[in-house]
């Protein structure tokens, strides 16, 4: 009977200094009883390893695919969705007959007149950012102006740690003569 | 060890800011971490949020400055602690850890082949519970192919205590199972 009391679990994981690994070695080499203490030990992890595979394979969070869509995701979601509603239902400016809008009203007045206008003025809290004024190509379009832009933070729409520097989205929305949402645009 | 270590590039300074070694990382770690949580007892909910909450850990960490050594281990280590959080104690849990699945075996083996793995599954069981809760730990993250040193850096014990564990816990194992 062998009495060798050498870790041969820890020589088996590699987990030996080399002068200790090299002198288990010999022994074992030499020591048919150690050998099949060795192989005992292996067939032990082995099952073990196969059990634990079994096991944890049954919980669906061990399959789930690396590509499931993140849970917080649909959460983001539905944030930027209620902000996109509230921007819609926000209280409208008084809506104008085409009739006793002067032609000269058709362009697009300064800044400046705009933010003296109350009647005109969008709620501040939803607007991040008036987007620049472009030619208006009808009549409607040019009513319909400003475009309103929104900001959305990167991180809510890529996972923890992928966030790209620097890179927001913005949603631009359009409105009717009457306060009406007239088109959505999402855009980096 | 049942395994080799994983393939990581660590450390990983630009982790904080690099989304694709962010990613990287999240697909290499996942689902080990998954598996090793589900080995603890925890719910496919809760070990999905406890494995996204470790990520989100890790990139605070990082960003931070934290050490960016042994980010396997660290992130092993968040997870377990996070687990043990989310149960008061595993005995407490309506489901055992590492509750056993005959379903595995395959549909095409034949009756007896069938009848031996059962039992040779139930012995299993029987020896894996029991282990003590640090045994039956200490052989879960050797499957996953952590170091000694790693085991203890997750298990917050020393690596000589890991190596003297290990070794307990297979010889049970052995002798157990007729082995």
């Amino acid at each position: 009977m062998c009495d060798f009391r050498g870790p041969l679990i820890a020589w088996m994981d590699g987990e030996l200094a080399e002068t200790e690994a090299a002198a288990v070695e010999r022994h074992v080499q030499g020591c048919t009883e150690c050998r099949d203490r060795v192989a005992s030990y292996e067939e032990a992890g082995s099952r073990f390893a196969t059990y634990y595979s079994q096991a944890t394979q049954a919980t669906p969070a061990a399959n789930l695919s690396s590509q499931t869509m993140p849970r917080w995701l649909p959460w983001a979601a539905v944030a930027a969705a209620v902000v996109l509603i509230a921007m819609a239902l926000l209280p409208r400016p008084a809506k104008q007959s085409p009739a006793v809008v002067p032609a000269v009203a058709v362009a697009p007045p300064p800044a400046t007149e705009i933010d003296s206008n109350p009647a005109r003025q969008v709620q501040p809290v939803a607007r991040r950012h008036i987007a620049p004024r472009r030619k208006p190509r009808s009549t409607e379009w040019a009513l319909a102006q400003p475009a309103i832009q929104i900001a959305i933070p990167a991180d809510a729409v890529f996972p923890p740690g992928a966030v790209p520097e620097g890179i927001s989205y913005i949603a631009n929305l359009s409105l009717a003569s009457d306060g009406s949402v007239q088109g959505v645009r999402l855009q980096p | 060890m049942s395994g080799d270590s994983l393939p990581l590039n660590l450390p990983l300074p630009r982790f904080a800011t690099d989304s694709c070694e962010a990613t990287d990382l999240y697909c290499e770690l996942r689902k080990p971490l998954l598996r090793y949580l589900a080995g603890l007892g925890l719910s496919a909910d809760e070990a999905q949020d406890v494995v996204q909450d470790a990520f989100l850990s890790l990139h605070k960490h990082l960003a931070a400055g934290g050490s960016q050594q042994n980010i396997r281990s660290w992130l092993f280590r968040v997870a377990h602690n996070r687990a043990r959080n989310c149960q008061q104690s595993y005995a407490q849990r309506k489901g055992e850890p590492l509750d056993p699945v005959f379903d595995a075996v395959s549909h095409e083996a034949t009756p007896e082949q069938f009848v031996l793995e059962k039992e040779k599954s139930l012995r299993m069981e029987a020896a894996v519970r029991s282990l003590a809760t640090q045994e039956r730990e200490c052989l879960m993250l050797r499957a996953e192919g952590l170091r000694y040193r790693e085991i203890g850096e997750v298990l917050e014990i020393p690596t000589s205590t890991v190596a003297d564990t290990v070794d307990r816990a297979i010889k049970k194992l052995v002798e157990k199972c007729n082995v």
